[in-house]
């Protein structure tokens, strides 16, 4: 298309784009083609008072065809041109920097490999495009995978790198051209970027050094047939012999709707075995893998489709998660304002789950409590907890048939606090004096609840109704509310429970929260939201407005050996406890890095109150897969309360260990552990297709072009006239553009055809 | 399914009719089929109240209502079995009902923070309602003959989750009878007496002493509190596999006739106190566990 163009009007388009027009011609021959203009325009008048055998409207064709010839003639006498600015040539640098990374080694459809483009094109002597970008430009070569080098010759690629940072690679290139005429950076890349930062931020200096960058895209966009594992959906950590429902991404090209196998593994043994449908060609689709980890500690788990028949990338259809499964006794608080069934049926369903603790205060007497499962006498003893610290000994919060008047405002805020600021778990369930019921409306809790409370109706005339539940379409993908292994979808296996009743009634979720059960009955003016659940602030609410779930264990219609009740809670609480922050949290950037990649840990410190603490004293102890041992001490990092950083360099291959402890005045804090795994990585091999849009972005956004190796011919005239570096003013004429003596022929033709088919010739 | 549609049926037939307490009015809920036992006896015979009954005289829920309006309904278990010889007589479930009922439950809302049904509730052993009341109470239970549907009834009950509170029979004979329906019913399961220390003995009152709860004629009279060979009082308990109580047994004593016959000035405080303090504590243990 540019080549067509160009044949009619003599340049690149880009050239019209930078240049600006200007007429040429000096002041005497713009008079006298003005007079000619004038003499023009009297010969057209004459047209309209000539007679013959001419009607009006042939005179008005002809006046106009005239006309227009008079014009082109005119525009080409007055001298044309483009004023654009030029590089000057060997004035001027140029970058080209070449991806080194392992995507480059992926073969075309023909089996020649993108690297070979590379070869092709900058190997000197050899190469058209490298000559007319030398012969104008003084050239710099580097090679970028997660870093970027300057080489001195193409023998210094590897094509071994197992991760790409194009944005990395465009400020290391900008930062060692910095200070010298720089007309712009060449990109020959696939695209496959997989660095952790966004490019906006790298493209942002360029924009303001008015560096343009001009990307060559390599490979095919679409390489098939193939299928490719995208994404695991994955918690940090979970707690032991918890169900999860593990959603993984995947797509195909080139198979169908085939079925194939998931397998689900660690180190050792086959954890989990599913059949994934495949979705349409190039959309991914998402399977949901159960998965229960009985393991107590840090493990890898690898989830793997079988390599198929014919696949272009077979490297690309497993991914390794990193997850800690934890043994720890997670602790509940419920309060319960009276005594109830559900205390006695709850508390059994989870006796057996030895990772939850589910301590109760029951309110059985205006001040009396009844408390059950306390670690210690003195537990709870004044009721329900007066101060954060005693509450945030709890990792999750269980509000039952309770009147939002039983707390205090500090309480009532505090409660709020619990799950915004110590990021715990809340779970508000139904009962008469819960909801808007219990007074809840307008408290500082209200707006934690997932759920919209609706007017109160309380008393003789409340709502009592009887609800089948079911899970809404998010709520049966959602692992907590499973109900178990065994025949049936989640939909069926809630579909044989009996009914439950509620006593308030809620019909609508907050914006942003989830419903995932519901319920219908006729007694109700709209469908009840049964379990919802939000994030807030560092923590999740869920609401429960059922009153009396023990009816799925107690009903008749239950089988005796049924566990649905157990599972349901015991998930349940799980779910609402499996991501309460520790008061230390340590995290890093990423979990896999290469051999001397640095990576940064981030640690989190609150105190027993959960506020940041910036006074700690932060210690990591690092030990290498050798068993070598490092400490490091952690350092404040001043932009946020609370976190400290340290960086660590591994230097052998395999898991390293970090764990790391925060103390105060010697008094300890707490500690996390998290893991690095040093390594090449395959992620080179993931979204290995072309990356079009992202090469045009950085080309748009730079004021540079994109390309492909059958376009890339023109790259050096185009680089001339972006106007970067030293330039110098160029005038381009156009007069004599073939098009506009195309036009010119094409009038006279046309007003030659017109009288032959008229008879005025 | 309405919740308390048997109590609602005997309280209506009580409250309604001049007839004593407990006799059969002829209009039959239906025929349970008869025990193994030697003194194998139908179950009482219920009459439903008409609608009009139910609704304008007692005040009761609706028809169609599902037992959740209040979260705890005192459920007596209806079984086969009479006091009378030769199976005849009146049914031995229905012992001080519905004064005792009442009566308890009016003193036991004012000293527990519970949400409790006003009125009596009764059901039978065999039917499938009985597994909406998690907690029920059988008295006289010496007279006890369960029919095998009524064993499977009350076995898929305990199993399920249910706790039974029995009370009211005395003596070793009346022992023996109850116990071998209770191995009909929960075979292989040891009977134990449970330790002043169990969680029970503290759930809401602080209960130091297992007291013997003489009946109404023995309280006011002064008479040994004793009946029969019953002297000295029990409280015992059958556990399922995982130490869940799901039987408290009280043995040689009638906290029942203490509650129903509180308000009689000559039944001695110190009785009916304790009567109420078990009666607080083995419903807040059993709603809790």
């Amino acid at each position: 298309m540019d080549a067509f163009f160009e044949l009619l009007f003599k340049y690149r388009p880009l050239v019209f784009e930078q240049g600006e027009l200007a007429f040429l011609a000096p002041g005497s021959v713009r008079l006298a083609l003005l007079a000619a203009g004038v003499a023009g325009a009297l010969a057209v008048a004459s047209y309209t008072v000539a007679r013959g055998r001419s009607v009006l409207v042939d005179r008005v064709v002809m006046a106009v065809l005239r006309v227009g010839l008079l014009g082109l003639l005119i525009f080409a006498l007055l001298h044309p041109a483009l004023v654009v600015s030029s590089v000057v040539p060997q004035q001027n640098f140029v970058g080209v920097l070449i991806d080194d990374s392992r995507s480059m080694q992926v073969a075309d459809a023909a089996g020649s490999p993108r690297s070979a483009f590379v070869t092709d094109a900058f190997t000197p002597g050899e190469s058209a495009l490298l000559q007319s970008l030398a012969d104008r430009f003084t050239l710099r070569f580097f090679r970028f995978d997660s870093r970027a080098r300057r080489i001195d010759g193409l023998q210094e690629l590897t094509y071994a790198g197992t991760h790409t940072d194009i944005g990395t690679a465009l400020e290391a290139a900008q930062a060692e051209l910095a200070g010298i005429p720089l007309s712009g950076l060449v990109l020959v890349t696939d695209g496959a970027d997989n660095g952790a930062r966004p490019l906006t931020e790298s493209l942002l200096p360029l924009q303001a050094a008015a560096v343009p960058v001009f990307t060559v895209g390599l490979g095919e966009e679409t390489l098939a047939p193939d299928i490719e594992m995208g994404r695991v959906e994955l918690p940090r950590t979970v707690l032991e012999g918890s169900t999860l429902l593990v959603d993984v991404v995947v797509t195909q090209v080139g198979f169908g709707r085939a079925t194939v196998p998931l397998v689900v593994e660690d180190d050792t043994r086959i954890l989990a075995e599913e059949v994934v449908e495949l979705g349409p060609e190039g959309e991914p689709v998402v399977a949901s893998v159960r998965l229960e980890l009985q393991q107590p500690g840090a493990q890898r788990v690898r989830f793997r489709i079988p390599v198929q028949e014919g696949e272009r990338v077979d490297r690309n259809n497993a991914r390794e998660v990193q997850i800690e499964v934890r043994s720890d006794r997670e602790k509940i608080l419920y309060l319960e304002g009276e005594p109830r069934h559900e205390v006695g049926f709850t508390r059994r369903a989870v006796e057996d789950d030895e990772n939850v603790q589910l301590v109760v205060l029951q309110r059985t007497a205006e001040n009396k409590f009844y408390r059950l499962g306390v670690d210690r006498p003195e537990e709870l003893e004044a009721g329900f907890p007066r101060t954060r610290e005693e509450l945030y000994a709890y990792r999750g919060l269980i509000l039952g048939s309770v009147e939002a008047s039983f707390f205090s405002h500090d309480q009532l805020q505090m409660i709020a606090d619990f799950v915004s600021e110590r990021g715990g778990g809340l779970l508000a369930l139904g009962g008469r004096r819960s909801f808007a019921e219990g007074g809840w409306s307008g408290t500082p809790v209200e707006e934690v609840l997932p759920v919209i409370l609706s007017p109160a109706q309380s008393g003789p005339d409340g709502i009592l109704a009887e609800v089948k539940v079911a899970p809404t379409p998010a709520g049966a993908a959602h692992a907590a509310i499973q109900l178990g292994r065994g025949g049936g979808t989640a939909r069926e296996r809630w579909a044989a429970l009996p009914p439950v009743t509620v006593v308030n009634a809620v019909s609508e979720v907050r914006p942003g929260a989830t419903a995932l059960l519901v319920g219908s009955s006729d007694d109700l003016p709209a469908r009840q939201v049964v379990l919802a659940h939000q994030r807030y602030g560092r923590g999740k609410a869920l609401a429960l407005t059922i009153q009396d779930a023990w009816i799925w264990q107690m009903h008749a219609d239950v089988p005796l050996d049924d566990l649905s009740h157990e599972t349901f809670w015991q998930q349940l609480l799980r779910w609402l406890v499996d991501d309460v922050p520790e008061r230390v949290v340590a995290t890093m950037e990423t979990e896999r890095a290469e051999s001397s990649e640095p990576v940064r840990v981030i640690t989190a410190v609150t105190d027993s109150t959960h506020i940041e603490v910036n006074d700690a004293d932060v210690l990591a102890r690092i030990t290498d897969p050798l068993g070598g041992v490092k400490e490091v001490r952690g350092e404040w990092t001043v932009e946020r309360d609370g976190e400290y950083a340290f960086e660590i360099v591994p230097e052998h291959e395999g898991e390293y260990e970090i764990e790391v402890t925060a103390s105060r005045q010697g008094a300890p804090l707490g500690g996390d552990v998290t893991y690095l795994t040093v390594g090449p990585s395959e992620e080179e091999y993931f979204g290995a297709g072309r990356r079009t849009s992202l090469l045009r972005r950085i080309a748009e956004e730079t004021g540079g072009q994109f390309y492909t190796p059958e376009t890339v011919g023109s790259l050096a005239d185009d680089i001339s006239v972006t106007g970067a570096g030293v330039t110098l003013v160029e005038e381009r004429d156009l007069w004599d553009m073939p098009a506009l003596f195309l036009a010119m022929l094409l009038i006279m033709g046309t007003e030659w055809g017109y009288r032959r088919m008229r008879g005025l010739a | 399914m309405r919740p308390p549609s048997r109590a609602r049926a005997t309280l209506a037939f009580l409250a309604l009719s001049a007839l004593p307490v407990g006799c059969d009015t002829g209009a039959t809920e239906g025929r349970l089929e008869r025990g193994a036992g030697p003194m194998a006896q139908e179950a009482p015979p219920v009459r439903r109240p008409t609608r009009q009954e139910a609704e304008t005289v007692l005040r009761l829920p609706p028809a169609d209502e599902p037992p959740g309006r209040h979260a705890f309904y005192w459920t007596r278990a209806i079984y086969s079995g009479s006091r009378g010889r030769y199976g005849w007589g009146r049914p031995a479930w229905a012992t001080d009902f519905p004064k005792g009922d009442r009566q308890f439950l009016v003193v036991l809302e004012r000293l527990v923070h519970l949400d409790a049904y006003d009125f009596e509730n009764a059901v039978r052993l065999d039917d499938p309602d009985l597994r909406r009341f998690p907690v029920i109470y059988a008295v006289e239970v010496g007279y006890m003959d369960l029919t095998q549907p009524e064993v499977r009834g009350l076995r898929d009950y305990l199993s399920a989750g249910g706790f039974l509170i029995v009370d009211d029979f005395w003596g070793s004979r009346e022992w023996a009878q109850f116990e071998w329906n209770m191995r009909r019913v929960l075979p292989g399961r040891p009977i134990v007496d449970l330790p002043l220390d169990h969680p029970l003995f503290s759930a809401f009152y602080q209960i130091d002493e297992i007291k013997q709860v003489p009946a109404r004629g023995r309280g006011i009279f002064g008479r040994p509190t004793f009946e029969r060979d019953g002297i000295v009082p029990h409280v015992r308990g059958i556990f399922d596999d995982h130490g869940r109580l799901m039987v408290v047994i009280n043995w040689n004593t009638d906290l029942g006739d203490a509650w129903e016959w509180a308000e009689d000035p000559y039944y001695p405080l110190e009785y009916s106190t304790y009567a109420y303090e078990m009666g607080a504590n083995m419903i807040v243990y059993g709603m809790s566990h």
